[in-house]
């Protein structure tokens, strides 16, 4: 019925078996495809495999981008000493915010019963060339500012942790919907061989966070689960049951599953279920991963001047600078879909201390992100995005003067930045009212980034959909939803 | 999810096109098109409504504006609506290209026609209609089993025939999964193969329906259902204890409970005449949504999320109805509307609870669990048997501490130093500070004085090892007030503490972990801005530290660093600590300091002062036995920190200690959350744009019109609403249960939407059938084990499910059911066969939950260490799947394709991925499972290897292996055998899983090797499937 609703009813693999070849004899086809798949694997670990597909009529147009790095900033980095630079608010400082700004915005309980008093930004700011403001505790940053297109005018209606993240994640604040990765690596399928397609990286942090980082962020919804994002721990197993235990060494695992696709293709003689084709080249990607990702991990092979470009934190496996450059190894083979998540930055007290500790963990190693990627000839076709699930109010909370004051939740503006895959560089779109609280130009709506981050990998998203319990679901939901070609180059 | 859109669903012979001949049904052939293309702009949902025209009803369609009517009857060719699918005008076209919907095909166009031609009558979609119990029409033979009958009637309009009756392995094998999620025992195999008598296969169903493992397996999917976990779920996630509520689902299966009743009392047990403690429990069901204790959060509006989450729980569940779409907006699809979704809310409006989450949460009843006592006993025998082993390894470390104890004096004699200073290889700041050291190994900093800074110190270490670390913090004449600090003050503040290790010419770091930190003297942390305790420099938060305000300012502080591991470094490795101060007002960075460490565990790295042998050293004796009786003890304590045996015997004492604390708590009254209603009801309101506190128009409790009247005399409340969702008037519970029950035993239900029965859903594939089975379902009082034996019983459940290249390109999907349906079983059921296959299984039923096997870390990473998972100990470890601990956040890692639990779910996902091959391979459970399969088989197959593999075969698939399977597995455990016979330490290695003993060392390469076979077997596609 509607040409972009393309819900496949059996693993790709499978429909790609059944109607590529539904005119051969099946168990001759299937044995046939088996011998090369197998032995060739046999022969050769980590041969040739088959892509995974996506959807058929995909993309729509011709993309900007081949990839995607989301920079996660989990907890509401503040927009007020990070980027959205209000000259005159000192002037306020320590007044009542008025109503005719405030107009009614809900406050999380945190801050609800105490007094809406303003508090100026605790930083200095950066200009660069192109104009963009860029607080001090992000400097190096503020050094890339001219690579960087920032959005100061995003906002959302969420304005606790888990629904607004939830939100800038799958486009909606309820769990349950696929994750901006998921829909793309089923709607675009893979370009690598040996790795999954949509990949999530979480900064080791040594402080117990309090917001838990949910897996229906990277989650699948309602879409089949293995497009679903891979978490790679920061753990001697990368992923989870990766490594065979102790006493299997790889000879016996490689025999071990000869046997098993032994077994298996007789089986599938015997049954002419194709699943069980699928599983036997499951078995086999499993096999060729547990040697793909450790060597993706192994950082041994980059030269000095790499971690001395992402930083010091960078030489430590599972800080957030590490991940950095494990995104850009990603991207080097084809990953589509590469996020990264740094928790922690909900800092409700101590700007000086908090907010900067954030800061110091993620300014270099994002900024050298970009850097690297331009001088690799990458950045043209990977589209890097930045930013958090909301941002913070003017407001103090807490003694608005005290060093130990800090900012609540704020859903009405907040500011992000995006970097390559055919976006314009050194540009800032967008703007917020005298006391960064509300929208005053072109608002993006969370809706909006996403279509616009489709757009980039050429897929129009209304016509990028899936049907489930009889309502087609899109990306960017029922309100429209524009992509923010302002911000195209 | 399988399925592209509506019609391409439809097989072929079944499509608009076939029908040509006979009329055209309006719910069957029209209302499908007009939902699909028309009814999301024209349809009941005012709100969205376009150009004023409704399509939902027949008086929208022919309804006259401007002298034109959508739809004419008899006439076709001045229907509006068959003029606008056929224009070719952009602007005029319909579906408008705007929507992005493809032009009606022509087939689809010609359905219209002839339906306005034949009058345009209108019916109602085919879910709405109660089931009738109809002959059928084409079939044949009286005496054909009812499910056959339907079955074979689409055969015989399709032209095709089905598959033989499986073998009788298989088929016992399937049954045995589907009825109690098992397979079956060896024994009780060969009791099914050798019983000739009529009747054999019937008595096969009776035994697994009356096993108590049946409840057991209908528990797993009703769970599902009910979203059951044993956490909150959310940023607290905190532990429940409905798991009672578990045990009395088990039991009401076991016990055949009508399903009716079992609905009423889920429902409103509480609200039944003298209701038992166990029909209030009941209604626990609608309490296992998810809790939200976020902070900052409203209660309120996590108590109206709850009540949403029941009602669209009973909507997916009984109904078959997506009723969350009615949430925002009235249905675009179904005739529900925006109002009725909120009276079916005002029945679940006025419970008795806050919104909270956690132990705020309620109403609970407290209820004591009548299979808590045997966990109980388990745990106290388990905590027996490992205090004793403690003690004898204590006992046992005796002897070795007499022989070290000569050499620990001799050494204490010569030159012993507890703590030994670092000197430094490399000395920086990160702000500009400048550090000196100083010819007592003291560092100085200079030059600037920045308000942060972290300082930097590498060393060479010449001990053997590190085991913690000392920081003395020195006065200085030239510090302020010649106290610690630079700073104005002259405190200082250490917020963090980092250790490292860097390997010369390696980039990278690693961390080390510092697990403990006494420091001797702390500040008033509330006076001082958060800063005191030394042991906040452990966790990475910049707002708290050490700090020693308060201590006279010229003396000297110190402060003590446990590693979690004792290091032992490469020659080229080197030592990195790291300093900070990043404190929030600054201004505090330390003036002078001394690293030092130490490579003796125990007293010296945990406590400040000399360690025992420290002590020892001090006391100048100079023989074992000189040593004073209290030095000794300590010195005994120190040895046992090094001696492994001690350690593993301790480490398994301690976890069998929280084991049993837990059970004792669970042997306790537990909070069981139940449904109760509050003295003052709650008024109920239309929530606009379903907004939790955007409050409409007010209303009652009362059901949608179009689905069932209100059963005449019930109360207006949850009991009348659960007695109107099972009454005979409900045209959806009995189509939408059996549809689930099938499911079960099928794979895939006759309606392959299992959670949508509204116009947006699938069509059953055997509507008749459906039918046939909601009444008889109905007719038997809802007799749930019946209706199982009566599917089981057909031949078409008991048909083989091979196919060929032609039957699969024809039916796909197997919608004609013209062979068995062939899938992967479901990941728990895997699990629990294994356990099984390898006689592990420990069949207990109920009690409080356990935790198998997972992969170390894992909660931890989630909840930055809040959630610590430790796996059971002793038999607990091998409980069915059912039993596992539910964390709602992050479900048990070796269980994939499952239910999440967050909301309820009706619809079984299977995918095929690589991380599922990767998890039978190695996970834990399936390692042990496998090793102690190969050990079995080398005590139970007979000595040869032949015996030994069908032995292994028979345990594991139910079967010998064929003749062409022979060659592969013999080679399989050759080139098992000649890899360790060449390697016997890995054959070893290969063997530790798990708790159960290994077996003699001689025979550890055979038992590697066939545990190797076994792995094999475990992950073959065959033991995968339900076949």
């Amino acid at each position: 019925m509607k040409p972009f609703l393309m819900n496949d009813p059996v693993s790709i693999s499978r429909r790609y078996f059944v109607e590529r070849c539904s005119g051969l004899s099946l168990g001759a086809m299937a044995l046939g495809a088996l011998g090369r798949e197998v032995g060739g694997a046999a022969a050769a670990p980590g041969g040739e495999a088959p892509l995974q597909l996506g959807l058929a009529e995909l993309p729509h147009f011709q993309p900007k981008a081949k990839s995607v790095i989301f920079l996660t900033q989990s907890g509401g980095p503040s927009q007020i000493e990070l980027f959205d630079q209000k000259p005159d608010l000192h002037k306020w400082a320590g007044t009542e915010l008025p109503e005719s700004v405030r107009k009614g915005q809900r406050l999380t309980t945190m801050t609800a019963n105490q007094k809406q008093l303003v508090k100026p930004a605790a930083t200095r700011f950066y200009r660069s060339k192109g104009g963009a403001t860029v607080g001090e505790w992000l400097p190096h940053t503020a050094g890339v500012a001219d690579e960087l297109c920032f959005i100061k005018s995003m906002c959302t209606e969420e304005i606790n942790h888990a629904p607004a993240m939830t939100k800038l994640l799958t486009g909606n604040q309820i769990a349950g919907r696929p994750s901006v990765g998921a829909w793309v690596s089923y709607g675009l399928g893979s370009t690598n061989r040996n790795l999954p397609e949509y990949l999530v990286l979480i900064s080791k942090m040594q402080r117990p966070s309090d917001q838990p980082l949910y897996d229906h962020y990277w989650g699948s919804g309602f879409l089949p689960s293995r497009y679903q994002g891979v978490k790679l721990r920061n753990a001697k197993e990368p992923v989870l049951y990766l490594r065979d235990p102790e006493g299997m060494p790889r000879a016996l695992r490689r025999d071990l599953l000869d046997g098993l696709g032994e077994l298996n293709a007789q089986h599938l003689q015997e049954k002419g279920d194709p699943e069980i084709a699928t599983r036997i080249r499951q078995y086999e990607m499993a096999f060729r991963m547990q040697s793909s990702v450790p060597e993706l991990t192994d950082l041994s092979g980059e030269p000095e001047e790499v971690f001395e470009l992402y930083g010091p934190d960078s030489r430590r496996p599972g800080s957030y600078a590490a991940n950095c450059i494990l995104a850009r190894r990603l991207v080097e083979r084809g990953v589509r879909f590469v996020q990264l998540v740094h928790p922690d930055w909900d800092h409700h007290s101590r700007l000086t201390s908090w907010c900067t500790a954030r800061c110091r963990d993620t300014d270099q190693a994002s900024a050298a992100l970009v850097l690297d990627l331009k001088r690799r000839g990458l950045l043209e076709d990977t589209l890097v995005v930045w930013g958090g699930e909301f941002g913070r109010g003017v407001a103090g909370q807490g003694k608005w003067d005290s060093p130990e004051a800090g900012r609540d939740h704020h859903p009405r503006c907040f500011t992000m930045w995006l970097a390559g895959g055919g976006t314009k560089s050194g540009f800032t779109y967008g703007a917020t009212d005298d006391f960064s609280y509300n929208v005053a130009e072109n608002p993006v709506q969370v809706r909006d980034l996403h279509a616009t981050i489709l757009h980039q990998l050429g897929v129009e998203h209304e016509r990028f959909g899936y049907r489930f319990q009889g309502l087609d679901f899109r990306l960017t939901g029922v309100e429209p939803a524009r992509v923010v070609k302002e911000v195209l180059a | 999810m399988k399925r592209r859109s509506l019609f391409v669903g439809i097989p072929l012979w079944l499509s608009v096109g076939a029908f040509a001949a006979e009329p055209v049904q309006f719910g069957r052939d029209v209302l499908p098109l007009l939902s699909e293309n028309c009814l999301n702009c024209h349809g009941a949902d005012e709100s969205n409504r376009k150009g004023g025209l409704r399509l939902d009803v027949r008086e929208g369609a022919l309804a006259s504006k401007d002298g034109v009517a959508a739809v004419v009857p008899n006439q076709p060719d001045a229907s509006e609506l068959l003029r606008r699918i056929t224009s070719r005008d952009p602007e005029e076209v319909m579906p408008t290209p705007k929507s992005h919907k493809a032009p009606l095909k022509p087939a689809q166009v010609e359905v219209l026609r002839r339906w306005i031609a034949e009058g345009a009558p209108w019916g109602r979609h085919w879910a709405f209609e109660l089931p009738r119990r109809m002959d059928p029409s084409g079939g044949s033979a009286a005496g054909v089993h009812p499910v056959d009958r339907w079955v074979r009637a689409a055969w015989e309009r399709a032209g095709v025939q089905g598959a033989v009756r499986a073998d009788a392995a298989t088929l016992l094998r399937r049954v045995s999964f589907d009825l109690t999620g098992l397979p079956p025992s060896s024994a009780e195999l060969e009791a099914y193969l050798s019983d000739r008598a009529p009747g054999a296969w019937e008595r096969a169903v009776a035994r697994l329906l009356d096993s108590p493992h049946f409840g057991e397996r209908m528990a797993m999917w009703w769970l599902d259902v009910a979203r059951y976990a044993d956490t909150d779920g959310f940023q607290s996630d905190a532990t429940r204890t409905n798991w009672p509520w578990r045990d009395w689902v088990v039991d009401a299966f076991n016990r055949n409970q009508g399903f009716n009743a079992f609905t009423v009392e889920q429902f409103a047990g509480d609200l039944l005449p003298e209701a038992s403690a166990e029909q209030r429990m009941a209604t626990c069901f609608h309490r296992n949504h998810m809790a939200n204790g976020e902070g900052g959060r409203d209660p309120e509006e996590s108590r109206v999320d709850y009540v949403i989450d029941r009602v669209n729980t009973m909507g997916t569940a009984w109904l078959g109805l997506t009723l969350g779409c009615t949430q925002c907006h009235t249905h675009k699809f179904d005739p529900i509307s925006h109002s009725e979704y909120y009276s079916l809310n005002a029945f679940f409006n006025s419970i008795d609870e806050t919104g909270a989450a956690g132990s705020g949460a309620k109403p609970v009843l407290e209820y004591k669990s009548a299979h808590a006592p045997a966990a109980l006993e388990e745990a106290e025998q388990l905590v027996a048997d490992a205090k004793a082993a403690e003690g004898a390894a204590r006992l046992g470390a005796r002897g070795a501490f007499g022989e070290a104890l000569p050499g620990w004096v001799e050494r204490s004699r010569r030159d012993f130093r507890e703590w030994t200073p670092l000197v430094a290889a490399g000395l920086e700041s990160t702000e500009g500070t400048v550090l000196l050291q100083e010819a007592d190994a003291s560092v100085r900093a200079t030059g600037p004085h920045p308000l942060q800074d972290e300082y930097r110190v590498a060393a060479r270490v010449g001990l053997s090892r590190v085991t913690g670390l000392m920081l003395e913090v020195l006065p200085d004449a030239a510090h302020t007030g010649g106290g610690l600090s630079r700073g104005k003050s002259g405190e200082f503040i250490l917020t963090d503490i980092k250790l490292q290790v860097r390997q010369r010419g390696r980039a990278e770091v690693r961390d080390l972990k510092v697990v403990g930190a006494v420091g001797d003297y702390s500040a008033d942390k509330k006076a001082n801005g958060g800063y005191g305790d030394v042991k906040d420099t452990l966790d990475d938060d910049p707002r708290n530290g050490w700090s020693t305000k308060g201590a006279p300012q010229a003396e000297q502080h110190v402060a003590v660093f446990r590693l979690e591991e004792a290091l032992v470094l490469e020659p080229d490795e080197e030592l990195l600590v790291e300093l900070r101060q990043r404190s929030t007002l600054g201004d505090a960075n330390i003036g002078r300091f001394r690293l030092s460490v130490s490579d003796q565990l125990g007293e010296t790295v945990s406590k400040l002062g000399p360690g025992p042998l420290a002590s020892l050293a001090g006391s100048g004796v100079s023989s074992a036995e000189a040593v004073p009786e209290d030095l000794k003890k300590r010195l005994f304590e120190q040895f046992l920190e090094e001696y492994p045996p001690y350690l593993a015997a301790r480490q398994r004492l301690a976890v069998a200690n929280a084991q049993l604390a837990e059970a004792k708590s669970a042997a306790g009254k537990l909070k069981v959350l139940v449904l109760e209603e509050r003295k003052e009801p709650r008024e109920t309101f239309v929530l606009l744009r379903g907004i939790w506190d955007k409050h409409g128009e007010q209303v009652g409790p009362g059901v949608p019109a179009a689905i069932a009247p209100w059963p005449a005399g019930e109360p207006q409340n949850r009991l009348g609403l659960a007695r109107w969702l099972v009454s005979r008037e409900n045209p959806l519970t009995a189509r939408v249960v059996v549809n689930q029950l099938w499911q079960l035993l099928f794979g895939e239900g006759l309606v392959r939407t299992p959670e949508d029965f509204g116009l947006q859903g699938e069509r059953p594939t055997h509507p008749e059938l459906l039918d046939w089975l909601a009444v008889e379902f109905v007719e038997s009082g809802w007799d749930v084990k019946k209706l199982l034996a009566l599917l089981a019983s057909s031949a078409t459940y008991q048909q083989s499910s091979k196919v060929g290249a032609e039957e699969l390109a024809r039916d796909p999907q197997n919608r004609l059911l013209a062979r068995g349906t062939r899938y992967r079983l479901p990941s728990w059921m895997l699990r629990d066969a294994a356990l099984r296959s390898a006689g592990l299984l420990e069949t207990r039923l109920g009690g409080p939950p356990v935790r198998p096997y997972q992969p170390p870390g894992v909660w931890e990473e989630l909840f930055m260490g809040r959630f610590k998972y430790e796996p059971s100990l002793g038999p607990a470890q091998y409980r069915r799947t059912l039993y596992a601990f539910w964390r709602r956040a992050i479900a048990p890692t070796f269980l994939f394709d499952n239910a999440q639990r967050r909301v309820c779910e009706v619809r079984s996902l299977r995918t095929n991925t690589p991380l599922q091959a990767l998890t039978l391979l190695n996970d834990e459970t399936f390692r042990e499972a496998s090793r102690v399969l190969g050990a079995r088989a080398l005590e139970q197959g007979g000595a040869g290897s032949r015996g030994r593999l069908e032995w292994l075969s028979l345990a594991v698939l139910s079967r010998v292996p064929r003749a062409a399977e022979w060659p592969v597995l013999e080679r399989a455990l050759q080139q098992a055998l000649d890899h360790y016979t060449r390697t016997p330490a890995d054959a070893k290695a290969f063997l530790r899983s798990g708790q159960a003993p290994l077996p003699a060392a001689a025979l550890h390469v055979d038992a590697a090797s066939y545990a190797v076979v076994a792995s094999l077997l475990l992950n073959l596609d065959e033991t995968l499937s339900h076949e």
